[in-house]
């Protein structure tokens, strides 16, 4: 007899579509992807990436902005037809203090050095050599904070929400927040590119072929 | 501004205004009919009056009764510290704090299996794990741990080992004595066979 459960439904791993051996498999197909995307949307020229910070080229929010809109929107229809459970997906703990400290410090290297963690491997990919150097400096970052932990582990975990989402901190239903989401992006897409049409002069809009 | 653009725009409005629209509802992980059935036929979702006697009286902190009868009924007789979820009440939030508990075994009673039962296939489906059904519910709890009937003098000396835990349990239940006629009481004899003895050692 048949006892295993046919229908799909995702999660896949945590739901045992797929056995969780696979997951690294998983994860280098995505990587691959996803580096291949970030090549292609010109994220390797650190002059996109600090563009957004002088204000005259803003692809990156864009794609950042449309990828997450298309999850968003996605993951609901997804859980609405019953295809993922919304309430098994990971949801990354929350922890404001070192968020805020982090996101600072992220930023910085992003103007620092024109690249983030992920274009300073497409960059090193298509062979540049300021790439390269960063990804030295990523390492040592790494190697230091993981050697200064220990000092800094309660102010890490400090301030913790747990695993927060929208929904439970502010109230607002997960549907209705998308909507408004999509309201912004859209006023964040036309307004950013006004501002890149007044710097740059002669704008060379991409055309869908 | 590029006319394809404004066309990806008004789609992905259209998506998200859509949103605002679904019915609410509540995805339960799917349970496969065939394996719900396996499932049902199995007795391993039954525990006996006996083992729940002992859970309360042990203060068990892993397992947490919850009475599905209707509420009249919970509040003229139920067992302590039972929570009371109506079998049309399963599927409010109230119900899914109670039940969502990791690693806390839920036993479902009513006055018989029936209802427990039910409830029992319905927490299934909503994809709880750990719940398990008091097998007999409150009649059977009354026949054998509120008045529980001596086995006959020829039962095996297990039946009265659980006749004396059941007197035990029913006046911890109960708070009445039993009164344990001292004329009635009978000594067993027990001859004792002799053990054969092992050939230790030696080859």
């Amino acid at each position: 007899m048949d006892l295993i459960n046919t229908t799909i439904m995702g999660p896949l791993i945590p739901l045992g579509q797929i056995a969780s051996g696979w997951d690294f498999v998983i994860a280098l197909l995505i990587g691959i992807a996803f580096g291949f995307i970030l090549e292609a949307s010109g994220f390797s020229s650190s002059r996109n990436i600090t563009g957004v910070f002088y204000g005259y080229n803003f692809v990156v929010l864009r794609v950042f902005l449309t990828a997450v809109v298309v999850a968003m929107i996605g993951l609901l229809y997804f859980n609405y037809m019953g295809w993922i459970d919304l309430n098994l997906i990971y949801v990354v703990p929350t922890y404001i203090n070192s968020m805020v400290i982090g996101s600072v410090l992220m930023g910085l290297g992003f103007i620092l050095g024109g690249f983030c963690p992920g274009t300073s491997y497409t960059g090193i990919a298509i062979g540049k050599i300021d790439a390269m150097v960063f990804t030295g400096g990523l390492f040592l970052g790494i190697f230091l904070f993981s050697e200064l932990f220990p000092a800094l582990e309660s102010f890490y975990y400090g301030d913790s929400l747990g695993s927060a989402t929208i929904e439970d901190v502010f109230g607002i239903s997960n549907e209705k927040f998308s909507f408004i989401f999509v309201i912004i992006a859209i006023i964040v897409f036309y307004v950013t590119w006004l501002i890149e049409k007044r710097v740059r002069k002669t704008v060379n809009p991409y055309k869908f072929e | 501004m590029n006319r394809n653009y404004i066309l990806l725009m008004i789609v992905i409005v259209v998506l998200a205004g859509g949103l605002l629209f679904l019915p609410q509802k509540a995805n339960y992980i799917q349970q496969d009919p065939e394996k719900l059935m396996w499932d049902i036929a199995q007795p391993t979702r039954y525990i006996t009056t006996d083992e729940v006697a002992k859970m309360i009286i042990e203060k068990d902190p892993l397992y947490q009764l919850v009475d599905v009868r209707a509420d009249y009924d919970y509040d003229m007789f139920s067992l302590p510290g039972a929570y009371n979820i109506p079998l049309d009440s399963l599927l409010t939030e109230q119900s899914d704090i109670i039940l969502d508990v990791e690693d806390i075994n839920t036993i479902l009673y009513s006055d018989d299996d029936l209802k427990a039962d039910q409830a029992w296939v319905i927490t299934r489906r909503m994809g709880y794990k750990n719940i398990y059904v008091m097998k007999g519910g409150l009649n059977c709890w009354i026949r054998t741990i509120i008045q529980p009937k001596e086995p006959k003098e020829t039962a095996p000396i297990t039946e009265f080992e659980l006749y004396k835990f059941r007197q035990g349990a029913s006046i911890y239940f109960t708070g009445t004595e039993i009164s344990l006629d001292a004329g009635e009481k009978k000594t067993l004899n027990v001859t004792r066979r002799k053990k054969e003895t092992v050939a230790e050692g030696g080859c």
